[in-house]
């Protein structure tokens, strides 16, 4: 590991890896933010998100960039619709069990996908190209091309919340949904709103992750445990800070290789989130608490 | 309502599987095969006419069968218990062993430990079988071959498992489905055949990871090459640059991918991608048809892949192929076919010697097996034309539609052949069948 050339992979992969945790992470700390109960099923939702723009892409020959646009429609529809269903009529029970019923819903929705395409692996319907290499350091196309979708989410989301109206309305809902209430903005239709960006964006990132892999119901629950270290790091409902960590744990999983064995890479994901909890509870850029 | 619901669909599959139970009991009877505890009484005034043709009036020798016809093991094992009714039908049309007619008996071990090891007690202990075949999961032989070994009955699996034969059996394990090490040791030989020196080991977590490594480090050291590099990667995964950009760095001429079929797709687009150019070597279990339509050719052309196979051009293959008509035969059938010859041979071989009591049957079951199965003796490949050798005092040696099927001392299968193909334009080109 002397060649600096190895580190600047090993970071290189790592930003990679962290931009495909990117969206969900956000997902999954904006919902956090407005209705205050960690949403597990945006892994459901990343799995959701990718079969759709499966079915875009392969089936019905859309290229990736209206796939990924299938995608975050049906994620976020999905989304709604399991929220208004299931998860909602629990909120007066408490976030504990929202959340236990949000580890259920990403269940059952892995299993429908299970039930509609079968168990087996699916690849996107695009030529994989051969990396890019500079000076010995290998940069993969496809990556670059990921990191640029998900890069063009991020900044859309932010777009949304710092220049529109509605925008300005979830961030109120998010900072005190009482007093946003007296000033007019409905909150109920606020929640809708964000749990439709949050399913969405897990969608949108679900896609991403097939389009460097491949796909099977599991997609999305493979990742669900960094996406989860990614928004505690940054800071719950921090969507700066989810973004932030996303980087810091995809950076962390690549260099903690180097050290350790391969086997053991997912106990960086707990690792991160314990460091935080221990020295800073409130995450890198979260301010609440 | 909802635990009424889940109730009623419980009852439903047990329903279903009784259904199945039933109609295979209906089987058994249409082919004369008398069903468990009555055949015990009938004594031999009613011993049915097997094949058309009335048996000599002797006891018969009893045989049983475990397959799995429910369960995991569901798919292979109707087709697994046909194969040893084929063979048992045909030892009665030949007049049996000595005379005596051969009866089957079987249950269903459910891919299930637990409703194995119940299926062969009541085998065992109520129908007296002299020799259990046709276990399938090593889990499920795991916990029937003590009962086999304790009541002296051989016991004939197709289970993979490494530590199945290292059980104390006295013997009385026949395993005719190579042992991972043996599969591992057999594939190392052809890559190193294949002119590969420096060979790269990806390994997914499995228990047979660590010993694939130390049968490679073996192979290859005394082939004057090495193992390069070996990293045992996590299956749940979505990315393995870092894990390829290692394996670049040791510069092997071959890599061999020892995993499961999603984690080695994602592994070979990301060698393509890496631009690797070396052989790719992975178990056939993890490429299969599915991973053409994931991936582009371009990525999977070039991927070598091997198994054990059945010997497809064997007389006895070929026969059990006409036999089962439009029925595929797995690997696993050609095997149970095997067992039941094997056990019927080598009984006829034992009472060729002279009359053996029933209680030590097994143990003489056991102690021919290798005689009729090895060695110098006339080459015979079905069970009539073994009878009628054995019968006229000549030493036979079985060559079964598995393989050649010889067993090492620990009663491992040895010779039995690969297949090494190789991808090709989103399909497998047969490369060799050694």
């Amino acid at each position: 590991m002397a060649d600096w050339r190895d580190l600047a992979q090993i970071a290189l992969n790592g930003l990679f890896a962290g931009s495909m945790l990117m969206l969900p992470a956000i997902g999954f700390t904006c919902i956090f933010a407005v209705l205050r109960y960690p949403n597990f099923a945006v892994a459901g939702f990343a799995t959701v998100g990718a079969f759709a723009g499966w079915l875009a892409n392969a089936q019905f020959g859309l290229p990736a960039a209206l796939a990924l646009l299938a995608a975050f429609l049906a994620a976020g529809a999905i989304g709604l619709l399991a929220e208004e269903l299931a998860l909602k009529p629990l909120r007066p029970a408490g976030p504990l069990t929202v959340a236990i019923a949000s580890v259920a819903l990403t269940i059952l929705l892995e299993n429908m996908v299970r039930f509609a395409f079968g168990n087996d692996l699916r690849g996107y319907d695009l030529p994989i190209l051969r990396d890019w290499r500079f000076d010995g350091i290998r940069v993969s196309p496809q990556q670059v091309e990921n990191s640029l979708y998900a890069g063009a989410a991020t900044a859309s989301l932010f777009a949304l919340l710092a220049f529109t109206r509605l925008g300005r309305a979830m961030r109120a809902v998010a900072d005190n949904p009482t007093l946003a209430d007296i000033k007019g903005v409905d909150p109920d239709r606020i929640a809708r709103v964000t749990v439709f960006i949050g399913a969405g964006l897990a969608g949108f990132g679900g896609m991403l992750i097939g389009l460097d892999t491949s796909i099977d119901p599991l997609t999305g629950f493979r990742v669900v445990l960094s996406v989860f270290a990614a928004a505690v790091v940054g800071g719950l409902g921090s969507i700066p800070g989810a973004a932030l960590g996303a980087m810091v744990v995809g950076v962390g999983e690549e260099l903690a290789g180097v050290v350790l064995e391969p086997a053991y890479r997912t106990v960086t994901a707990f690792l991160a989130i314990l460091l935080v909890l221990m020295f800073r509870p409130s995450g890198l850029l979260g301010a609440r608490n | 309502m909802m635990s009424a619901g889940i109730f009623s669909q419980v009852r439903l599959l047990h329903r279903r599987r009784d259904a199945l139970r039933c109609t295979i009991h209906e089987g058994d009877k249409i082919m004369s095969f008398t069903t468990t505890r009555r055949a015990a009484l009938v004594g031999t005034a009613s011993l049915f006419a097997i094949g058309g043709r009335a048996m000599a009036q002797a006891a018969p020798i009893t045989f049983g069968a475990l397959p799995p016809l429910t369960g995991a093991g569901g798919p292979y094992g109707p087709a697994m218990l046909r194969a040893i009714q084929g063979v048992v039908a045909e030892a009665n049309e030949a007049g049996g062993v000595r005379g005596r007619p051969i009866r089957l008996v079987f249950e269903d071990d459910q891919t299930n430990p637990d409703a194995g090891v119940r299926g062969a007690r009541k085998l065992i202990d109520v129908d007296r079988v002299q020799a259990l075949m046709g276990t399938w999961a090593s889990s499920v032989t795991t916990g029937v071959a003590p009962l086999c070994w304790e009541n002296r009955v051989p016991l004939f699996t197709v289970s993979g498992a490494d530590s199945i034969t290292l059980l104390p059996h006295q013997g009385y394990i026949f395993r005719t489905q190579p042992n991972s090490r043996l599969q591992i040791a057999t594939g190392a030989d052809y890559l190193i055949r294949q002119g590969a020196r420096r060979v790269f080991h990806l390994a997914a977590q499995s228990p047979f990871a660590q010993s694939s490594q130390d049968t490679l480090v073996e192979k290859f050291r005394a082939a004057g090459g090495q193992v390069a590099g070996y990293i045992v990667y996590e299956r749940d995964k979505t990315a393995f640059r870092s894990e390829v950009d290692q394996l670049l760095r040791a510069r092997p001429d071959t890599v061999f991918l020892n995993g499961y079929l999603p984690d080695v797709t994602i592994l070979l687009r990301e060698l393509f991608r890496a631009g690797f150019e070396g052989r790719r070597f992975t178990p056939a279990y993890a490429v299969n048809a599915n991973t053409f339509a994931t991936l582009p050719n371009e990525v999977t052309n070039g991927v070598i892949t091997w198994q054990p196979s059945p010997d497809e051009a064997s007389p006895a293959f070929t026969r059990l192929k006409t036999r089962f008509g439009a029925t595929e035969v797995d690997p696993y059938s050609a095997q149970t076919h095997d067992h039941a010859t094997l056990a019927i041979l080598a009984a006829a071989q034992a009472l060729a010697g002279g009359a053996v009591p029933d209680a030590q049957l097994g143990t003489a079951i056991r102690d021919n097996v290798r005689r009729i199965s090895q060695g110098s003796g006339e080459s015979v490949s079905s069970v009539a034309a073994g009878l009628a050798a054995i019968n006229a005092g000549r030493a036979v040696n079985f060559d079964g539609a598995s393989g050649p099927v010889s067993f090492d001392e620990r009663g491992d299968i040895q010779g039995t052949k690969f297949r090494y193909e190789q991808a090709d334009g989103g399909r497998f080109r047969l490369l060799e069948l050694i």
